[in-house]
Protein backbone atom coordinates (compact mmCIF):
# COMPACT_ATOMS: atom_id res chain seq x y z
CA UNK A 1 0.00 0.00 0.00
CA UNK A 2 1.08 3.34 -0.74
CA UNK A 3 2.82 5.36 2.20
CA UNK A 4 -0.20 7.96 1.68
CA UNK A 5 -2.22 5.61 3.11
CA UNK A 6 -0.61 3.90 5.38
CA UNK A 7 -0.26 7.18 7.00
CA UNK A 8 -3.22 8.01 7.14
CA UNK A 9 -4.94 4.86 7.69
CA UNK A 10 -6.21 5.67 11.33
CA UNK A 11 -7.89 8.27 10.27
CA UNK A 12 -9.45 6.48 6.60
CA UNK A 13 -10.95 3.96 9.05
CA UNK A 14 -12.78 6.08 11.12
CA UNK A 15 -14.34 7.76 8.20
CA UNK A 16 -15.43 4.14 6.92
CA UNK A 17 -16.31 3.45 10.36
CA UNK A 18 -18.73 6.68 10.06
CA UNK A 19 -19.69 5.58 6.55
CA UNK A 20 -20.78 1.79 7.83
CA UNK A 21 -22.93 3.53 10.43
CA UNK A 22 -24.49 6.12 8.88
CA UNK A 23 -25.30 2.96 5.82
CA UNK A 24 -26.48 0.65 8.74
CA UNK A 25 -28.87 2.75 10.20
CA UNK A 26 -30.19 4.12 7.09
CA UNK A 27 -31.02 0.62 5.51
CA UNK A 28 -32.28 -0.07 8.53
CA UNK A 29 -34.94 3.13 9.21
CA UNK A 30 -35.35 3.10 4.98
CA UNK A 31 -36.38 -0.47 5.13
CA UNK A 32 -38.63 -0.59 8.40
CA UNK A 33 -40.23 3.15 6.51
CA UNK A 34 -40.83 1.36 3.25
CA UNK A 35 -42.19 -1.77 4.28
CA UNK A 36 -44.96 0.67 6.38
CA UNK A 37 -45.28 2.15 3.56
CA UNK A 38 -45.62 -0.21 0.80
CA UNK A 39 -48.16 -1.98 3.07
CA UNK A 40 -50.48 1.02 3.54
CA UNK A 41 -49.83 1.40 -0.20
CA UNK A 42 -51.12 -1.96 -1.13
CA UNK A 43 -53.83 -2.04 1.35
CA UNK A 44 -54.98 1.22 -0.54
CA UNK A 45 -55.67 2.64 3.27
CA UNK A 46 -57.34 5.53 2.40
CA UNK A 47 -56.50 9.20 2.56
CA UNK A 48 -52.91 7.59 4.14
CA UNK A 49 -52.10 5.59 0.86
CA UNK A 50 -52.64 8.99 -1.27
CA UNK A 51 -50.07 10.85 1.04
CA UNK A 52 -47.56 8.43 0.49
CA UNK A 53 -48.10 8.14 -3.20
CA UNK A 54 -47.44 11.97 -3.61
CA UNK A 55 -44.24 11.61 -0.80
CA UNK A 56 -42.72 8.51 -2.83
CA UNK A 57 -43.50 10.19 -6.35
CA UNK A 58 -41.73 13.88 -5.01
CA UNK A 59 -39.21 12.03 -3.50
CA UNK A 60 -38.15 9.66 -6.87
CA UNK A 61 -38.14 13.12 -8.74
CA UNK A 62 -35.78 14.52 -6.32
CA UNK A 63 -31.92 13.76 -6.77
CA UNK A 64 -30.71 12.91 -3.17
CA UNK A 65 -28.08 16.00 -2.48
CA UNK A 66 -31.20 18.22 -2.47
CA UNK A 67 -33.05 15.85 -0.46
CA UNK A 68 -30.22 16.16 2.21
CA UNK A 69 -29.98 20.05 2.10
CA UNK A 70 -33.61 20.05 2.64
CA UNK A 71 -32.90 18.00 5.75
CA UNK A 72 -29.86 19.58 6.87
CA UNK A 73 -30.39 23.21 6.17
CA UNK A 74 -34.31 23.63 5.33
CA UNK A 75 -36.26 21.55 7.61
CA UNK A 76 -34.55 22.60 11.10
CA UNK A 77 -35.17 26.26 10.04
CA UNK A 78 -38.99 25.47 9.13
CA UNK A 79 -39.66 23.42 12.16
CA UNK A 80 -37.19 24.99 14.78
CA UNK A 81 -35.03 22.45 15.62
CA UNK A 82 -31.14 22.13 15.88
CA UNK A 83 -29.63 18.91 14.42
CA UNK A 84 -25.96 17.59 13.25
CA UNK A 85 -25.03 17.06 9.63
CA UNK A 86 -24.62 13.32 10.86
CA UNK A 87 -27.96 12.81 11.89
CA UNK A 88 -29.76 15.16 8.91
CA UNK A 89 -27.69 12.79 6.71
CA UNK A 90 -29.19 9.66 7.91
CA UNK A 91 -32.91 11.31 8.17
CA UNK A 92 -32.24 12.33 4.55
CA UNK A 93 -30.97 8.94 3.55
CA UNK A 94 -33.94 7.18 5.03
CA UNK A 95 -36.52 9.80 3.49
CA UNK A 96 -35.13 9.16 0.44
CA UNK A 97 -34.35 5.30 0.34
CA UNK A 98 -37.59 4.60 1.79
CA UNK A 99 -39.41 5.62 -1.29
CA UNK A 100 -37.51 3.35 -3.74
CA UNK A 101 -37.53 0.68 -1.37
CA UNK A 102 -41.47 1.02 -0.74
CA UNK A 103 -41.97 0.56 -4.56
CA UNK A 104 -39.89 -2.34 -4.53
CA UNK A 105 -42.20 -3.96 -2.01
CA UNK A 106 -45.48 -3.32 -3.07
CA UNK A 107 -44.33 -4.64 -6.20
CA UNK A 108 -43.62 -7.78 -3.97
CA UNK A 109 -46.67 -7.81 -2.64
CA UNK A 110 -48.63 -7.75 -5.74
CA UNK A 111 -46.77 -10.16 -6.81
CA UNK A 112 -48.38 -12.70 -4.20
CA UNK A 113 -50.66 -14.87 -6.12
CA UNK A 114 -54.04 -13.99 -5.28
CA UNK A 115 -55.31 -18.01 -5.10
CA UNK A 116 -52.96 -17.55 -1.21
CA UNK A 117 -54.47 -14.71 -0.48
CA UNK A 118 -57.78 -16.21 -1.02
CA UNK A 119 -56.98 -19.33 0.63
CA UNK A 120 -55.54 -17.60 3.32
CA UNK A 121 -58.58 -15.59 4.01
CA UNK A 122 -60.64 -18.46 3.62
CA UNK A 123 -58.99 -20.24 6.80
CA UNK A 124 -60.74 -17.75 8.58
CA UNK A 125 -57.66 -15.42 8.88
CA UNK A 126 -58.79 -11.62 9.54
CA UNK A 127 -57.25 -9.04 6.37
CA UNK A 128 -54.21 -8.20 8.39
CA UNK A 129 -53.10 -11.07 9.35
CA UNK A 130 -53.36 -12.41 6.10
CA UNK A 131 -50.92 -9.58 5.15
CA UNK A 132 -48.55 -10.42 8.02
CA UNK A 133 -48.62 -14.05 8.20
CA UNK A 134 -49.13 -14.51 4.38
CA UNK A 135 -48.17 -11.35 1.86
CA UNK A 136 -45.68 -10.10 3.96
CA UNK A 137 -43.07 -13.27 4.38
CA UNK A 138 -43.35 -14.37 0.55
CA UNK A 139 -43.32 -10.74 -0.45
CA UNK A 140 -40.14 -9.49 0.98
CA UNK A 141 -38.32 -12.66 0.47
CA UNK A 142 -38.72 -12.43 -3.37
CA UNK A 143 -37.73 -9.07 -3.91
CA UNK A 144 -34.67 -9.30 -2.26
CA UNK A 145 -32.33 -8.84 -5.37
CA UNK A 146 -34.10 -5.86 -5.45
CA UNK A 147 -33.56 -4.69 -2.21
CA UNK A 148 -30.48 -5.22 -2.12
CA UNK A 149 -29.61 -3.28 -5.19
CA UNK A 150 -31.14 -0.55 -3.62
CA UNK A 151 -28.68 -0.95 -1.05
CA UNK A 152 -26.05 -0.68 -2.84
CA UNK A 153 -27.09 2.44 -4.39
CA UNK A 154 -27.19 4.22 -1.01
CA UNK A 155 -24.10 2.62 0.00
CA UNK A 156 -22.38 4.88 -2.62
CA UNK A 157 -24.75 7.57 -2.09
CA UNK A 158 -23.70 8.36 1.99
CA UNK A 159 -20.28 9.65 0.11
CA UNK A 160 -22.74 12.35 -0.40
CA UNK A 161 -22.96 13.06 2.99
CA UNK A 162 -19.34 14.23 2.99
CA UNK A 163 -21.02 17.82 0.89
CA UNK A 164 -22.81 18.72 4.28
CA UNK A 165 -19.59 18.14 6.25
CA UNK A 166 -19.70 14.45 7.81
CA UNK A 167 -16.50 13.30 7.83
CA UNK A 168 -16.97 10.03 5.97
CA UNK A 169 -14.99 7.67 3.84
CA UNK A 170 -15.52 10.71 1.16
CA UNK A 171 -15.28 13.32 3.77
CA UNK A 172 -11.79 12.09 5.23
CA UNK A 173 -10.42 11.45 1.91
CA UNK A 174 -10.92 14.80 0.76
CA UNK A 175 -9.10 16.32 4.23
CA UNK A 176 -6.10 13.78 3.57
CA UNK A 177 -6.28 14.93 0.03
CA UNK A 178 -5.70 18.58 0.95
CA UNK A 179 -2.63 18.09 3.18
CA UNK A 180 -0.79 15.57 1.23
CA UNK A 181 -2.31 16.19 -2.27
CA UNK A 182 -2.20 12.60 -3.54
CA UNK A 183 -5.57 12.83 -5.45
CA UNK A 184 -4.96 9.83 -7.94
CA UNK A 185 -3.59 7.26 -5.08
CA UNK A 186 -6.37 8.40 -2.55
CA UNK A 187 -9.16 8.47 -4.70
CA UNK A 188 -8.48 5.26 -6.04
CA UNK A 189 -8.10 3.81 -2.26
CA UNK A 190 -11.96 4.95 -1.46
CA UNK A 191 -12.86 4.03 -4.92
CA UNK A 192 -11.60 0.58 -3.99
CA UNK A 193 -12.64 0.33 -0.96
CA UNK A 194 -16.25 1.46 -1.86
CA UNK A 195 -15.82 -1.44 -5.10
CA UNK A 196 -15.09 -4.22 -2.70
CA UNK A 197 -18.05 -3.14 0.62
CA UNK A 198 -20.89 -2.90 -2.56
CA UNK A 199 -19.60 -6.38 -3.67
CA UNK A 200 -19.51 -7.47 -0.27
CA UNK A 201 -23.75 -6.37 0.27
CA UNK A 202 -24.54 -7.97 -3.19
CA UNK A 203 -23.00 -11.37 -2.41
CA UNK A 204 -24.79 -11.02 0.82
CA UNK A 205 -28.15 -10.78 -0.69
CA UNK A 206 -27.10 -13.33 -3.43
CA UNK A 207 -26.81 -15.70 -0.51
CA UNK A 208 -30.20 -14.94 1.36
CA UNK A 209 -32.11 -15.07 -1.99
CA UNK A 210 -30.73 -18.46 -2.58
CA UNK A 211 -32.01 -19.71 0.94
CA UNK A 212 -34.99 -17.76 1.38
CA UNK A 213 -36.42 -17.45 -1.58
CA UNK A 214 -40.46 -19.10 -1.74
CA UNK A 215 -40.43 -21.10 -5.03
CA UNK A 216 -43.57 -21.19 -5.76
CA UNK B 1 -44.82 27.47 13.48
CA UNK B 2 -41.78 29.84 14.42
CA UNK B 3 -40.93 30.11 10.27
CA UNK B 4 -42.37 32.33 7.72
CA UNK B 5 -42.56 31.35 4.02
CA UNK B 6 -41.42 33.92 2.09
CA UNK B 7 -41.17 33.19 -1.66
CA UNK B 8 -40.27 36.71 -3.12
CA UNK B 9 -36.27 36.21 -2.79
CA UNK B 10 -36.91 33.14 -5.00
CA UNK B 11 -38.61 35.02 -7.63
CA UNK B 12 -36.12 37.93 -7.83
CA UNK B 13 -33.32 35.25 -8.08
CA UNK B 14 -35.40 34.04 -11.18
CA UNK B 15 -32.55 34.28 -13.58
CA UNK B 16 -30.06 32.23 -11.56
CA UNK B 17 -32.76 28.62 -11.29
CA UNK B 18 -33.31 29.26 -14.91
CA UNK B 19 -29.65 29.63 -15.54
CA UNK B 20 -29.36 26.51 -13.55
CA UNK B 21 -31.58 24.86 -14.85
CA UNK B 22 -30.35 24.68 -18.31
CA UNK B 23 -27.08 24.11 -17.27
CA UNK B 24 -28.76 21.02 -16.00
CA UNK B 25 -30.05 20.25 -18.95
CA UNK B 26 -27.27 20.63 -21.19
CA UNK B 27 -25.29 18.58 -18.84
CA UNK B 28 -27.60 15.81 -18.31
CA UNK B 29 -28.11 15.56 -22.19
CA UNK B 30 -24.34 15.47 -23.06
CA UNK B 31 -23.85 12.40 -19.94
CA UNK B 32 -27.32 10.86 -21.50
CA UNK B 33 -25.90 10.84 -25.12
CA UNK B 34 -22.05 9.58 -24.72
CA UNK B 35 -23.75 7.21 -21.46
CA UNK B 36 -25.99 5.41 -24.29
CA UNK B 37 -23.20 5.30 -26.37
CA UNK B 38 -21.65 3.61 -23.65
CA UNK B 39 -24.47 1.58 -22.99
CA UNK B 40 -24.96 0.47 -26.05
CA UNK B 41 -21.10 -0.65 -26.75
CA UNK B 42 -21.01 -2.35 -23.28
CA UNK B 43 -24.23 -4.18 -23.19
CA UNK B 44 -23.67 -5.53 -26.68
CA UNK B 45 -20.34 -6.93 -25.92
CA UNK B 46 -21.91 -8.19 -22.77
CA UNK B 47 -24.30 -10.11 -24.37
CA UNK B 48 -21.95 -11.71 -27.35
CA UNK B 49 -21.53 -15.24 -27.47
CA UNK B 50 -17.46 -14.20 -27.03
CA UNK B 51 -16.35 -15.16 -23.28
CA UNK B 52 -13.79 -12.30 -23.49
CA UNK B 53 -16.04 -9.42 -24.48
CA UNK B 54 -18.96 -10.74 -22.22
CA UNK B 55 -15.75 -10.92 -18.91
CA UNK B 56 -14.77 -7.30 -20.19
CA UNK B 57 -18.08 -6.09 -20.15
CA UNK B 58 -18.86 -7.81 -16.53
CA UNK B 59 -15.86 -6.00 -15.40
CA UNK B 60 -16.67 -2.55 -16.49
CA UNK B 61 -20.34 -2.50 -15.30
CA UNK B 62 -19.42 -3.69 -11.64
CA UNK B 63 -16.56 -1.27 -11.25
CA UNK B 64 -18.07 1.24 -12.93
CA UNK B 65 -21.42 1.08 -10.78
CA UNK B 66 -20.16 -0.23 -7.61
CA UNK B 67 -18.63 3.45 -6.75
CA UNK B 68 -20.12 5.92 -5.81
CA UNK B 69 -20.40 8.83 -8.66
CA UNK B 70 -19.20 11.73 -6.24
CA UNK B 71 -15.84 9.46 -6.10
CA UNK B 72 -16.04 9.46 -10.05
CA UNK B 73 -16.56 13.25 -10.15
CA UNK B 74 -13.63 13.74 -7.54
CA UNK B 75 -11.37 11.24 -9.84
CA UNK B 76 -11.78 13.47 -12.99
CA UNK B 77 -12.12 17.25 -10.91
CA UNK B 78 -9.23 16.76 -9.07
CA UNK B 79 -7.23 12.97 -9.51
CA UNK B 80 -6.97 14.47 -13.02
CA UNK B 81 -6.55 17.60 -12.24
CA UNK B 82 -3.27 17.99 -14.71
CA UNK B 83 -5.40 17.34 -17.64
CA UNK B 84 -7.15 20.75 -17.06
CA UNK B 85 -10.80 19.81 -18.08
CA UNK B 86 -13.21 22.16 -17.30
CA UNK B 87 -15.57 21.25 -14.78
CA UNK B 88 -18.23 20.97 -16.49
CA UNK B 89 -16.33 18.23 -19.06
CA UNK B 90 -15.53 16.36 -15.97
CA UNK B 91 -19.10 16.10 -14.80
CA UNK B 92 -20.54 14.69 -18.36
CA UNK B 93 -17.70 12.40 -18.04
CA UNK B 94 -18.10 10.79 -14.21
CA UNK B 95 -22.05 10.98 -15.43
CA UNK B 96 -21.43 9.35 -18.78
CA UNK B 97 -19.56 6.31 -17.44
CA UNK B 98 -21.30 5.89 -14.36
CA UNK B 99 -24.44 5.82 -16.00
CA UNK B 100 -23.03 3.82 -19.16
CA UNK B 101 -23.12 0.55 -16.65
CA UNK B 102 -26.48 0.93 -15.89
CA UNK B 103 -27.71 1.56 -19.21
CA UNK B 104 -25.08 -1.52 -20.31
CA UNK B 105 -27.47 -3.77 -18.18
CA UNK B 106 -30.35 -2.43 -19.49
CA UNK B 107 -29.48 -2.66 -22.81
CA UNK B 108 -28.02 -6.15 -22.76
CA UNK B 109 -31.58 -7.74 -20.41
CA UNK B 110 -33.38 -6.23 -23.65
CA UNK B 111 -30.89 -8.21 -26.18
CA UNK B 112 -31.56 -11.15 -24.11
CA UNK B 113 -35.24 -10.73 -24.52
CA UNK B 114 -35.27 -10.46 -27.96
CA UNK B 115 -36.17 -14.05 -29.19
CA UNK B 116 -32.91 -15.98 -30.67
CA UNK B 117 -34.77 -16.77 -33.83
CA UNK B 118 -34.96 -13.19 -34.45
CA UNK B 119 -31.48 -12.93 -35.30
CA UNK B 120 -31.13 -16.01 -36.55
CA UNK B 121 -34.04 -15.24 -39.23
CA UNK B 122 -32.16 -11.50 -39.88
CA UNK B 123 -29.27 -13.54 -40.55
CA UNK B 124 -30.81 -16.36 -43.40
CA UNK B 125 -32.25 -13.23 -45.36
CA UNK B 126 -28.58 -12.00 -45.79
CA UNK B 127 -28.45 -9.32 -44.03
CA UNK B 128 -24.96 -8.96 -42.37
CA UNK B 129 -24.41 -8.92 -38.65
CA UNK B 130 -24.46 -5.24 -38.27
CA UNK B 131 -27.57 -4.78 -40.11
CA UNK B 132 -29.42 -7.91 -38.05
CA UNK B 133 -28.69 -5.65 -34.71
CA UNK B 134 -29.15 -2.12 -35.80
CA UNK B 135 -32.76 -3.16 -37.96
CA UNK B 136 -33.58 -6.22 -36.13
CA UNK B 137 -32.67 -6.51 -32.95
CA UNK B 138 -32.17 -2.68 -31.75
CA UNK B 139 -35.22 -1.51 -32.69
CA UNK B 140 -37.17 -4.72 -30.72
CA UNK B 141 -35.06 -4.36 -27.50
CA UNK B 142 -35.53 -0.67 -27.45
CA UNK B 143 -39.19 -0.93 -27.28
CA UNK B 144 -38.61 -3.92 -24.30
CA UNK B 145 -36.89 -1.72 -22.21
CA UNK B 146 -38.06 1.32 -22.61
CA UNK B 147 -39.69 1.26 -19.02
CA UNK B 148 -36.17 0.96 -17.38
CA UNK B 149 -34.10 3.09 -19.74
CA UNK B 150 -36.56 5.59 -18.77
CA UNK B 151 -35.80 5.06 -15.14
CA UNK B 152 -32.20 5.02 -15.89
CA UNK B 153 -32.55 8.44 -17.59
CA UNK B 154 -34.63 10.00 -14.81
CA UNK B 155 -31.61 8.98 -12.44
CA UNK B 156 -29.35 10.11 -14.34
CA UNK B 157 -31.08 13.51 -14.46
CA UNK B 158 -31.22 13.83 -10.68
CA UNK B 159 -27.71 12.06 -10.51
CA UNK B 160 -26.68 15.16 -12.00
CA UNK B 161 -26.98 17.45 -8.93
CA UNK B 162 -23.58 16.51 -7.82
CA UNK B 163 -21.99 18.22 -10.30
CA UNK B 164 -22.85 21.16 -8.09
CA UNK B 165 -20.00 19.81 -5.33
CA UNK B 166 -17.30 19.98 -8.24
CA UNK B 167 -18.28 23.80 -8.84
CA UNK B 168 -20.61 23.24 -12.18
CA UNK B 169 -23.52 25.54 -12.30
CA UNK B 170 -26.23 23.78 -12.15
CA UNK B 171 -29.22 23.89 -10.71
CA UNK B 172 -28.68 22.63 -7.33
CA UNK B 173 -25.09 25.33 -7.33
CA UNK B 174 -27.54 28.12 -8.38
CA UNK B 175 -29.60 27.03 -5.45
CA UNK B 176 -27.14 27.14 -2.60
CA UNK B 177 -25.61 30.32 -3.99
CA UNK B 178 -28.95 31.71 -3.61
CA UNK B 179 -29.72 29.82 -0.50
CA UNK B 180 -26.81 31.69 0.98
CA UNK B 181 -27.76 35.15 -0.06
CA UNK B 182 -31.51 35.41 1.00
CA UNK B 183 -31.54 32.07 3.65
CA UNK B 184 -34.49 30.72 2.27
CA UNK B 185 -33.62 27.61 2.72
CA UNK B 186 -36.62 25.60 2.28
CA UNK B 187 -38.05 27.19 -0.74
CA UNK B 188 -35.26 27.35 -2.78
CA UNK B 189 -34.83 23.58 -2.38
CA UNK B 190 -38.94 22.85 -2.67
CA UNK B 191 -38.77 25.40 -5.89
CA UNK B 192 -35.40 23.19 -7.46
CA UNK B 193 -36.92 19.60 -6.44
CA UNK B 194 -40.23 20.36 -8.45
CA UNK B 195 -38.27 21.38 -10.92
CA UNK B 196 -35.98 18.21 -10.91
CA UNK B 197 -38.93 16.21 -10.72
CA UNK B 198 -40.52 18.37 -13.79
CA UNK B 199 -37.91 17.24 -15.88
CA UNK B 200 -37.73 13.54 -14.81
CA UNK B 201 -41.13 13.43 -15.55
CA UNK B 202 -41.22 15.21 -18.59
CA UNK B 203 -38.59 12.76 -20.04
CA UNK B 204 -40.03 9.84 -18.63
CA UNK B 205 -43.21 10.39 -20.14
CA UNK B 206 -42.06 11.62 -23.47
CA UNK B 207 -40.66 8.27 -23.69
CA UNK B 208 -42.56 6.26 -22.84
CA UNK B 209 -44.90 7.79 -25.41
CA UNK B 210 -42.70 6.69 -28.16
CA UNK B 211 -44.92 4.42 -30.95
CA UNK B 212 -44.44 0.97 -29.23
CA UNK B 213 -43.03 1.70 -26.02
CA UNK B 214 -45.65 0.01 -23.46
CA UNK B 215 -47.62 -2.29 -26.41
CA UNK B 216 -44.44 -4.27 -27.21
CA UNK B 217 -43.19 -4.49 -23.70
CA UNK B 218 -46.69 -5.83 -22.58
CA UNK B 219 -46.86 -8.42 -25.54
CA UNK B 220 -42.58 -9.65 -25.00
CA UNK B 221 -43.72 -10.51 -21.35
CA UNK B 222 -46.59 -12.86 -22.50
CA UNK B 223 -44.64 -14.22 -25.54
CA UNK B 224 -41.88 -15.14 -23.05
Amino acid sequence: MPDVILKNLPFLLSGLRLTVEIAFWSILGGTILGLAIGIVRYLRTPVLAQLFALYVGFVRGTPLLVMVFICYFGLPVLLAYKTSAYAAAIVGFILFIAAYLAEDIRAGLRSVRPGLVQAALATGLTRLQVVRLVVVPIAVRNVIPTLFNQYVRLFKFTSVASVIGVNELTGSAMLVNGREFAPITIIGFIALTYLVLCLAISSVGRVLYARLAVKT
Amino acid sequence: MPYKLDWVPIWNNRDLIVEGFLTTIALSAAGLVLALLIGVAVGTAGSSRSRVARSCAAGYVELMRNIPLLVHMYFWYMGLAFLRLPPFACAVAALALYSGAYVAEVVRSGIGAVPQGQRLAALATGLTPMQAFLLVIYPQALRIVMPSLASVISQLIKDSSLASVITVAELTYEATAIEGQTFRTFEVYIVISLLYLLLASIVTYGMMLLPGAREDAVQSSSNA
